[in-house]
């Protein structure tokens, strides 16, 4: 009975303060390590808060995954608004919207499957694929982008994902 | 979309993702070939087994999916395996299954009825799986079962890759029923940093002839092959050795260029590759996965990605005793339709001259190369190690090449592909000739592969330099020397397609002519189609009444059907 009362405290305290509240610095750091973009990949995984729970490179690999999803689907809307906006870059701006939408329709599944069935390579290939067509996209303005910034995002994100997967090979 | 990259005679599903080429065998008359596909779109994934079946290797008609992802064993995926014919003339599958867990197991099959030659329906083991990853081997470490070969005890042997670390291995099992099997004492062999071992095939090739051996074949004036695909850097390895069957092991004759670290299958794209023995033609014949080098947007528009290579003789080089020789099978000839011939032509260095062949799109080309002896001679000395990739590609001028074709160019040359020798001369005054393809301006589009493939190839004393092409739309394969050294690539020329694409002949070399004689075939359509729905037709196993090859009337209905096929595709194009 006092055994009890001596430990509750201690129990309570240990529920008010969650372990999972520390954050997976090492996982996080050392796979950001083996990318050529280290503090963006650090920057991006830390403010997903999935990552705080992710057990391994796989998890980590997955993230990534879902965050050059979400990249891919603002720079849809993105383009739709400065088609409005830029009707004399219509051609190139449609040519970017086939881009971004093959890294959503076809790069994103193929990488997700790779990961979760247990054949990574072809995560390597997807995510490899997802920068070269952002940089398809840029390269369809012959120097006149209005969205470099965001296509080089886009390439980074997409070439840290194949580096971490390509870690797991 | 983009319909003039599909091709006419190498294997290809109807759309969607094809992969890895699985379980080849010759069974009850037909030649089967069965694939990794998703039946859900032209990227990896959902992946089931599909098939198909030919007479020859060439002419291929779809079948039903083999097997699909139904049971908790292979529900993550149906992968890559390979077929054996038992003494008594049974077929067992082995196969790798990714588990509910993802877990790599592998797993037995066999044709739901034998007596069917087109192997349409396909049971699975109830008792699956028969194998499972060993202790301390990675869960997604341990995939693609190879054919079996029978040791002189009359157990079944098959081999499995692995890797421990950052070695690459393949372990050694012992069956006698395909369902019990005991993993002999270590591995049969290892390469360090190579890292997985995927697809390992394991093959007798005879020292004294041409002819393929039945994969438990062994004895005198044998040597083995040991095959890996690397996961890491996408390559098909090979090397000779000796397997010493007692104690389960096999000893490369070059250790410095063995398993993973020595000479390649292709030097192109070229991968997941596979032999199966064909006991109707008493040849070893090879299959290879080509993959795409566009952009995944590309695959999306044309609904399609993937092909299977031509499919090739394999056998050991026994002037060099230290290289295999590949070709493509003799059935292919069968596709030859109307050709020309052109003898000793003279090309000065620095020039080019286009080769009046009509059609360029589906192509045999046939060629041999002279360099004036004197030229040869004088050559000076270089020490800079040439490399194909790391060159300017055809654009780079040596004293002696580079010298070859451009196919699949345009008029203008703003597209070509070129397939060329380059020989470079050594610092001991020894000549080394190099078989490259240059991709770098095989299209004027920007987001395909443009880098340069190629290897050294060897030539010898009085010989020739000598080279095939088959050209096929989007697909370019070179065979050096015989098959010394064989080079795959896919292309995907914008304005180089159907009628307005040419060949030509070039020599860039800045201190040597070359004489030229070549032959070049305009190729046939090989007409893969689905099996026809006849129900009588399948099943008395015989082939479609409508078959297109053989007797002289069905020629001219082919050639028939290709020229209005090919004038409905100019129509389009135009």
């Amino acid at each position: 009975m006092k055994a009890i009362l001596f430990v509750f405290p201690f129990v309570l305290a240990v529920a008010y303060f969650p372990i999972s509240q520390c954050q997976n610095l090492p996982l996080i750091e050392q796979t950001c390590k083996q990318t050529p973009y280290y503090g963006l990949c650090v920057t991006l995984l830390k403010s997903d808060p999935r990552s705080k729970t992710a057990g391994d490179v796989q998890a980590i690999a997955l993230i990534m995954v879902d965050i050059i999803k979400a990249k891919a689907g603002g720079a849809l809307q993105h383009i739709e608004k400065l088609k409005q906006k830029y009707p004399a870059l219509r051609v190139p701006l449609s040519a970017c919207k086939d881009r971004f939408n093959a890294i959503i329709i076809g790069d994103v599944p193929q990488a997700v499957e790779a990961l979760t069935k247990g054949d990574p390579k072809f995560a390597v290939d997807a995510a490899n694929d997802a920068a070269l067509e952002a940089d398809s996209c840029e390269r369809g303005f012959s120097g006149k982008s209005p969205i470099t910034q965001m296509n080089k995002l886009n390439h980074d994100i997409s070439i840290i994902t194949a580096s971490i997967v390509k870690t797991m090979l | 979309m983009l319909s003039w990259q599909r091709t006419a005679f190498h294997f290809q599903p109807q759309k969607n993702w094809m992969n890895d080429p699985n379980g080849p065998v010759f069974y009850k008359g037909w030649y089967h070939l069965f694939y990794q596909y998703n039946p859900n779109g032209a990227i990896w994934g959902d992946i089931v087994w599909g098939h198909a079946v030919s007479k020859d290797l060439i002419h291929w008609y779809h079948l039903p999916l083999a097997m699909v992802a139904d049971q908790w064993y292979d529900i993550m995926g149906v992968w890559t395996g390979s077929a054996t014919i038992l003494s008594d003339g049974k077929l067992m599958m082995l196969y790798t299954g990714s588990t509910n867990e993802s877990v790599q197991v592998q797993n037995l099959a066999y044709p739901a009825d034998p007596s069917d030659p087109l192997l349409i329906k396909w049971v699975k083991y109830p008792g699956n799986p028969v194998l499972v990853p060993p202790p301390g081997i990675g869960a997604k470490d341990f995939r693609d079962p190879t054919t079996a070969w029978l040791t002189s005890e009359g157990k079944w042997r098959i081999a499995i890759g692995s890797r421990i670390n950052r070695t690459g291995i393949t372990f050694v099992y012992d069956t006698k029923d395909f369902i019990n099997y005991e993993l002999l004492r270590g591995v049969l062999h290892g390469v360090p940093n190579t890292g997985m071992w995927e697809c390992v095939d394991f093959y007798p090739v005879s020292t004294t002839g041409e002819h393929g051996l039945d994969t438990s074949h062994n004895g005198p004036g044998v040597k083995h092959v040991v095959k890996a695909s690397m996961d890491d850097d996408r390559h098909d390895y090979y090397a000779i050795g000796t397997y010493h069957e007692k104690n389960v092991t096999w000893v490369p004759d070059n250790p410095e260029i063995d398993v993973g670290i020595g000479i390649r299958y292709d030097y192109g794209l070229f991968y997941a590759s596979k032999t199966f023995y064909d006991q109707n033609k008493k040849r070893r014949v090879l299959w290879g996965w080509i993959g795409e080098s566009d952009s995944e947007i590309a695959d999306v528009k044309k609904g399609w990605a993937s092909l299977q290579g031509i499919p090739r003789t394999v056998a050991l080089d026994t002037k060099t005793g230290s290289n295999l020789l590949q070709w493509p099978v003799e059935e292919v000839d069968s596709l030859r339709l109307t050709s020309k011939e052109f003898e000793k032509i003279e090309l000065k260095p620095g020039s080019v001259m286009p080769l009046d062949v009509g059609s360029a799109t589906q192509l045999d080309i046939v060629a041999e190369f002279e360099l004036d002896k004197a030229a040869l001679e004088k050559t000076a000395e270089s020490n800079v190690e040439f490399s194909c990739s790391s060159s300017e590609g055809s654009a780079e001028r040596g004293a002696l090449g580079p010298f070859g074709l451009l196919v699949l160019a345009d008029d203008s040359l703003s597209e070509q592909t070129p397939v060329y020798f380059y020989i470079a001369k050594g610092k001991d005054g020894s000549l080394k000739t190099y078989f490259c393809t240059d991709q770098s301006r095989s299209s004027e589009a920007n987001d395909v592969n443009k880098s340069k493939y190629g290897s050294f190839v060897p030539v010898l004393e009085g010989e020739k330099f000598s080279m095939r092409v088959l050209v096929d739309h989007s697909i370019v394969e070179g065979f050096a020397q015989g098959g010394r050294t064989t080079i795959t690539s896919r292309v995907y020329p914008t304005k180089a397609i159907y009628g307005a694409a040419r060949v030509f002949l070039f020599n860039n070399a800045t201190g040597a002519s070359v004489t030229s004689s070549l032959k070049a075939w305009q190729m046939n359509s090989a007409f893969i189609r689905p099996y026809p729905d006849d129900d009588d037709e399948r099943h008395s196993g015989t082939e479609p009444t409508h078959e297109v090859r053989g007797s002289k009337t069905k020629y001219l209905g082919n050639l028939l059907t290709s020229s209005l096929l090919f004038l409905n595709a100019r129509n389009n194009f135009l």
